[in-house]
């Protein structure tokens, strides 16, 4: 009886081992893997990071004012021809200034008078 | 049934003991690791630096300043067998200074040299191809600001060290730099650039030496736009041509002149000291004492009080100041901030002058806005407090949708009395350069001698406008300054405000209110498209 008992001990000893040594062994692949995981992602973070900077850098107002300009002749557009979509008459509602024709449905907004400059 | 047992039977029993106890410790840890151990993720395997000061962003998420990483370069002399050959070939992969590093190389007692700071990947593998031995890189970080020179005023920089030493990042170091958090402000990328080239083609039009505008919520305090001319590079350290860090909006004062008679008629409008159609006489000078006050053109002999502040008359204005008196014009300016700093989160502010003696010739002469210096950003508080409802606002940086206004300065009443004359100013006054179609503008000019060594120089000017819009329930407010503004073909050789600032803020107003969602009057957009 102790033999056995001897026996299934010192089998379930060296079992261990080999199981401890598997477990002991993945972890460190694991460990290796998860730290070249987390470099990748810190590079990602860092590139990403760049790469936004750089988007905010090349589609900021005066790059995209100056490449409308020059690519497309888009200038400056007055304020009246700008509208919103609240701004727009539903169906039935009256048309826009009271039904009167518009001589033009857009134009350079005018120069304001002249008018006498002072303090 | 022990005392039957072998002494190699109770060792072994022993022993089966103590394997279970450590079978038992081991399953127990490897339990308490596995599920119950929280994970830890500020440990960084990869030895990268942490980037912590964090990032500012607009009022819409555009991002405006951010760490980018970079590297320090160092090497170590000892190990460089050709060091003029070395020193040459870093000097021109990096910039560094030749004479720095070959002295530096030369110099044994320290084993490492400072090559070249916040290297950017490029260069870095341009040092990595000289193949030399003994250079070490250091992970380091480098602010960067996507749009430049547009919110180089107002960002501020970082010193090497990524500490901020100017504008917004020495103004929330502690939010930046501490918690690493993103920082969210009330600024407008759109209106800030807006604000800036038009700030800017007003300045090389009118060759004025400096020039500045500022965009700000009347409700809120939140400062849309903020701009001070000349300026310079934050992503390249050196200044060339006239560069400064110097924000005039801020950091200096100035005596505004007739912009300052906004705050002349709030304060009379309030106190009833003068009606709208009260009739003024002008003549040719009004005498105070051993001083005499003059118009800076030509007036007609009386004007109402309307007029008076639609033609900018200094002679009605001073009479509609000396009726509040020295302590209760003092009093109001006081309740206003603008005898006191002006404390924002920017850090920098300059402190108000104003007599010592304030009596009967001052007290006329603050009435048009002069004899007192002020920072514009005060001023466009104070300005903006007479406008809102007449409620105190203190400006903000930072993004909110909370209505700061504070403690009433003036009823609401004579806020919108006020209003309505800064829109005459507008239409019949001075101002007429900033009525601009689709909107109804209110606002006052102001045009003020510089002081000089010898007192006031006539001809060198700074020039300002106030605007506030939609006139009748003022959300912004827009400020504009040209110091020494010199007159143009266009306008006849006058430098004046009416000339000069008023057209820019109009176009600054016609440029950002539909962007800022200000609704169009259709009456006057139908004037302009028939």
């Amino acid at each position: 009886m102790v033999r056995i008992l001897n026996t299934v001990c010192v089998a379930l000893m060296g079992l261990s081992i080999l199981a401890l040594y598997h477990v002991s062994e993945q972890t460190r692949v694991a460990s290796v893997e998860l730290s070249r995981v987390s470099r990748q992602i810190v590079q990602e973070h860092s590139t990403i990071s760049v790469l936004q900077t750089e988007w905010e850098r090349v589609a900021g107002p005066a790059r995209i004012q100056e490449l409308a300009a020059s690519h497309l002749g888009l200038t400056g557009t007055p304020a009246v021809q700008m509208s919103s979509f609240d701004s727009l008459p539903r169906r039935g509602d009256d048309a826009p200034l009271n039904n009167s024709p518009i001589a033009q449905a857009s134009a350079q907004a005018a120069e304001p008078p002249a008018g006498r400059s002072g303090l | 049934m022990i005392q039957g047992t072998t002494i190699y039977q109770r060792r072994i029993v022993i022993g089966a003991v103590f394997c279970a106890a450590a079978f038992a410790l081991v399953g127990v840890r490897l339990v308490d690791v596995t599920l119950f151990k929280p994970h830890s993720e500020s440990i960084d395997p990869t030895g990268q630096p942490v980037i912590a000061r964090g990032d500012i962003f607009d009022r819409n998420g555009e991002l405006l300043a951010r760490d980018l990483p970079v590297v320090d370069l160092y090497a170590r002399p000892h190990t460089l067998e050709d060091k003029e050959g070395a020193a040459r070939d870093l000097a021109r992969v990096t910039g560094a200074e030749y004479a720095r590093l070959i002295d530096g190389f030369n110099n044994t007692k320290h084993p490492y040299v400072l090559v070249a700071r916040r290297l950017s990947p490029d260069v870095q593998d341009n040092v990595m191809h000289l193949g030399l031995p003994g250079l070490e890189f250091e992970p380091a970080a480098k602010r960067f600001y996507p749009d430049g020179r547009a919110t180089a005023q107002l960002l501020g920089v970082t010193d090497p060290d990524g500490k901020g030493v100017s504008g917004l990042e020495q103004g929330l170091e502690p939010r930046l730099s501490e918690s690493g958090a993103p920082v969210q402000l009330s600024v407008d990328m759109r209106v800030q650039y807006i604000l800036a080239s038009e700030v800017e083609a007003s300045r090389q039009m009118f060759h004025a030496k400096k020039a500045g505008g500022i965009v700000m919520d009347v409700r809120t305090g939140e400062i849309i736009g903020m701009v001070s001319l000349p300026d310079f590079d934050p992503n390249f350290r050196k200044f060339t041509g006239d560069d400064t860090d110097h924000n005039i909006m801020a950091a200096d004062r100035y005596e505004l002149g007739s912009v300052f008679k906004v705050l002349s008629f709030a304060l009379a409008l309030q106190d009833h000291t003068t009606r709208p159609d009260e009739v003024f006489a002008i003549g040719n000078g009004y005498r105070i004492g051993k001083f005499t006050i003059h118009e800076a053109e030509h007036m007609p002999a009386t004007l109402t009080a309307r007029d008076v502040l639609a033609h900018s008359s200094n002679i009605g204005t001073a009479q509609i100041a000396l009726r509040s008196g020295p302590v209760r014009q003092a009093a109001f300016l006081g309740s206003l901030g603008l005898l006191n700093p002006l404390h924002s989160e920017l850090p920098e502010f300059a402190r108000p002058l104003y007599p010592d003696h304030w009596g009967i010739i001052e007290t006329a002469t603050i009435g048009f806005g002069h004899g007192i210096a002020v920072e514009p950003l005060a001023y466009v508080s104070a300005a903006a407090s007479v406008v809102n409802g007449g409620r105190r606002i203190i400006p903000t940086f930072l993004k909110t949708s909370a209505d700061r206004r504070g403690a009433q300065v003036i009823s609401p009443e004579t806020s919108a009395e006020l209003r309505g004359l800064l829109r005459y100013v507008v239409t019949n006054g001075t101002g007429r350069k900033a009525d601009i179609a689709g909107y109804d503008v209110g606002g006052k000019t102001g045009s003020a001698e510089k002081p000089g060594k010898h007192g006031y120089q006539s001809h060198v000017l700074v020039t300002s406008f106030f605007a506030t819009f939609p006139i009748e329930d003022p959300r912004y407010v827009v400020f504009v300054l040209l110091d020494e503004p010199h007159g143009t073909k266009e306008t006849g050789g006058i430098a004046l405000a009416g000339s000069t600032a008023a057209p820019l803020a109009g176009r600054v107003i016609s440029r950002i209110a539909p962007l800022l969602g200000v609704a169009q009057k259709p009456v006057t957009v139908a004037r302009e498209n028939t």
